[in-house]
């Protein structure tokens, strides 16, 4: 159940849609459209990408692809959709430009087979399994970008659990998207404040409910820091891939990973 | 009671063991039995010394609910069917078919005359409880009796006068304080779980006109007996009556006053009682219950929920919620922002690993493990409601002869206020609990 909801705000013109249960966490987008028909006719759209995208990513999903990739690739090719190919090369790219802090296997990227001819996938070791948890919120983001952006709206915000946000144009009484950071040991102390005008920013850290669930897969240890990482750039995706790498990546490599990035801001809290 | 020859009823009631045991009672504990005091009449212990012995159980009345009781007593190792009466021949054949052995009656006065009767359990309609069961304590049996308690608030008053003196022992139909849910709910409450008390909503919905097929006219007013004004309190003792209990039982009072309105609002039949009921009992420490019955619309279903200024608890469904499990969202913030043509940063983001919808409102549950719900829609009863246990309970105590706590005084203040409940429909006016009716149980 994704429990969808919606309301239009007739007098700011302002459209939200509400899905409760979706790619592991909650979804909300607030856009400004003229009026309800057209606002709901294009939350639809964006439901169905999002569900369309869960299919394919939701590994507890037995009938996604990632589930059958993950039931199917192991020592033999399997061969994948042209979407999940495409995923899959940059997922390998992103592996190669954070030193291999970015890792959808959790383990060892390099074991990982990806054969151009077929566009098949195979994996060379036999506990291998591959999660999407660091990607898919920033790839599905630019892909709700892409529908807004066609259907002409100019300002939306749009919230994936809190860790992962994208600010299209701006706020209907601002000249941006301000959002604030709370400290998630500290109830009620606010970190700081960005602005986002087209702009992504994706979180990363541990917080008191949750002390550690990013591992590093070269030592294939969990990161148990009081810290969270906070990224600002153009990309959704490259900001989900920053922020979990930055979580984990020692202090001196961080300007080397960085390097092949178009970063706006990179903010460190060391809570 | 009679020692019983064969070895092979020589077992326990494992199902009333199980329930207590289930409930954390610890031989010698005190903490569950004393805040559910009726359930010291009935512990393990107890039962292990009535090992082999035969309660000898008649019937009054032996309509759906009756065979509803019959098959639950079938399954109580400690109970024996002797005797059986009704005076609508097919209920009668129906429930003798279930228990051959038993003999039986037309006139439940004739029954009573027997020597051979330990306890006597009565479901009939509501005019008859008070003759039958004072009739039945007269009699020297000892008593159990489908709530609600009487008719009349002076039929009420009667028994409860009477149990006073009786060394008999009466329970009534409260089934609700052998639920296994709603003990542990209560325990939980009393512990502070949700925080103090705030309000209490009950509700119960469904959708059915409430009546039973007639076979023939004549037998219109004996067959739906609930939908008239003679032989039934209508909604409110046949359904609130369960509810006003447990909100007295989590509140430890007794409501002063209650107001509210009541009509026929969809089941325009001739009949006389109400189809739809809202009235808001007032305690004296200004908590209010809401009481809310329509029987045209099934959506709400049933249940109670208790609130506190901590949390919440569906007794109904088990379950429970805590008030600040996490802020609104800050998206709704956003959204008045924008509405109130406002501009400022919103505290939204942070690392998150979870569902948000978890950590709103997430339920906890009272009981581990599956959970049996009601989802109110039956008239006869449901399984594991507590019934079963409570008519064991009851076997048992006829018996021994101990009476349990509570429980008389539970179903005579609900049963008051439920006739209340009617007095202020009727009548259009607030109604205070009247003086004469007051007996010394918890507190106004």
């Amino acid at each position: 159940m994704n429990h969808p909801y919606f309301n239009y705000y007739e007098s700011s013109s302002l459209f939200h849609g509400s899905l409760l249960s979706i790619m592991g966490t909650r979804f909300d987008i607030l856009f400004v459209i003229e009026n309800k028909v057209t606002g709901e006719a294009l939350w639809d759209k964006i439901q169905s990408e999002l569900i369309r995208l869960d299919k394919l990513f939701n590994r507890f999903d037995p009938e996604s692809e990632v589930s059958q990739i993950n039931a199917g690739a192991c020592l033999s090719p399997f061969i994948v959709s042209s979407e999940m190919w495409d995923i899959l090369l940059s997922c390998k790219k992103y592996h190669q430009q954070t030193n291999g802090l970015f890792d959808i296997t959790l383990q060892n990227f390099n074991k990982v087979l990806l054969d151009h001819k077929d566009k098949s996938i195979m994996f060379v070791d036999k506990d291998l399994r591959i999660d999407f948890g660091g990607y898919a919120k920033g790839y599905a983001i630019e892909k709700i970008k892409g529908i807004l952006i066609e259907n002409n709206v100019q300002n939306s915000f749009i919230n994936f659990g809190n860790s992962s946000i994208f600010g299209l144009g701006k706020h209907p009484y601002g000249d941006c998207w301000s959002i604030g950071i709370e400290d998630p040991y500290q109830k009620g102390k606010m970190l700081g404040e960005y602005k986002l005008k087209d702009d992504a920013m994706s979180t990363s850290g541990n917080m008191p409910s949750n002390p550690k669930h990013i591992v590093n897969p070269f030592t294939g240890v969990y990161n148990e820091e009081k810290k969270m990482v906070s990224i600002i750039t153009k990309d959704s995706v490259d900001a989900e891939v920053l922020s979990t790498s930055l979580m984990i990546a020692q202090i001196e490599k961080r300007e080397e990973i960085l390097h092949h990035f178009n970063t706006s801001e990179i903010f460190v809290y060391n809570l | 009671m009679k020692k019983s020859p064969s070895n092979k009823n020589d077992q326990l009631d494992l199902g009333l063991r199980k329930f207590i045991k289930d409930l954390g009672y610890i031989a010698g504990g005190s903490v569950l039995l004393a805040s559910s005091p009726w359930l010291q009449s009935c512990t393990p212990e107890k039962l292990e010394e009535i090992k082999g012995q035969k309660a000898r159980i008649a019937l009054i009345g032996t309509g759906s609910r009756g065979v509803y009781h019959i098959h639950n007593l079938l399954n109580i190792p400690h109970a024996e069917i002797v005797a059986l009466c009704d005076n609508y021949p097919p209920n009668l054949k129906t429930a003798s078919d279930l228990c051959p052995k038993a003999k039986t009656y037309t006139d439940y006065k004739k029954m009573l005359e027997s020597k051979d009767i330990d306890g006597v359990i009565i479901s009939t309609p509501l005019n008859w409880h008070a003759p039958m069961v004072l009739d039945s304590l007269a009699a020297g049996k000892h008593t159990f009796c489908e709530k609600a308690m009487a008719l009349t608030m002076d039929e009420c008053k009667s028994i409860y006068d009477t149990y006073q003196k009786t060394d008999k022992v009466l329970y009534f139909g409260m089934q609700r304080l052998y639920d296994e849910k709603y003990v542990k709910a209560l325990q939980m409450i009393h512990s502070g779980l949700i925080g103090d008390i705030v309000g209490m909503r009950c509700h119960w919905f469904r959708n059915n006109d409430w009546r039973r097929p007639v076979p023939s006219p004549e037998l219109e007013r004996k067959i739906n007996w609930r939908l008239y004004k003679e032989s039934s309190a209508g909604l409110m003792t046949e359904l609130g009556s369960h509810q006003l209990e447990v909100s007295n039982w989590a509140l430890k009072r007794i409501p002063d006053s209650v107001i509210g309105m009541g009509d026929i609002v969809f089941w325009k039949d001739s009949r006389e009682v109400c189809d739809s009921i809202s009235l808001t009992y007032h305690y004296k420490n200004n908590v209010k219950t809401t009481y809310e019955t329509l029987i045209s619309n099934k959506f709400n279903g049933m249940g109670e929920q208790v609130l506190g200024n901590k949390g919440t608890m569906e007794l109904a469904k088990g379950q429970y919620f805590f008030e600040d499990a996490e802020p609104a969202p800050a998206i709704l913030q956003l959204i008045n922002q924008v509405e109130s043509k406002a501009f400022s940063a919103v505290p939204i983001a942070g690392p998150s690993w979870v569902p948000e919808i978890e950590t709103q409102h997430q339920a906890n549950y009272v009981i581990k493990g599956p959970i049996s719900i009601n989802p109110g829609i039956s008239t006869t009863g449901v399984d594991k409601d507590g019934s079963d246990e409570l008519i064991s309970a009851f076997c048992q105590a006829s018996i021994t002869g101990e009476k349990a706590k509570n429980i008389v005084e539970e179903c005579y203040c609900s049963t008051i206020l439920c006739l209340m409940g009617n007095q202020a429909i009727e009548q259009q006016k607030k109604i205070d609990f009247p003086e004469k009716y007051k007996i010394p149980y918890l507190n106004f």
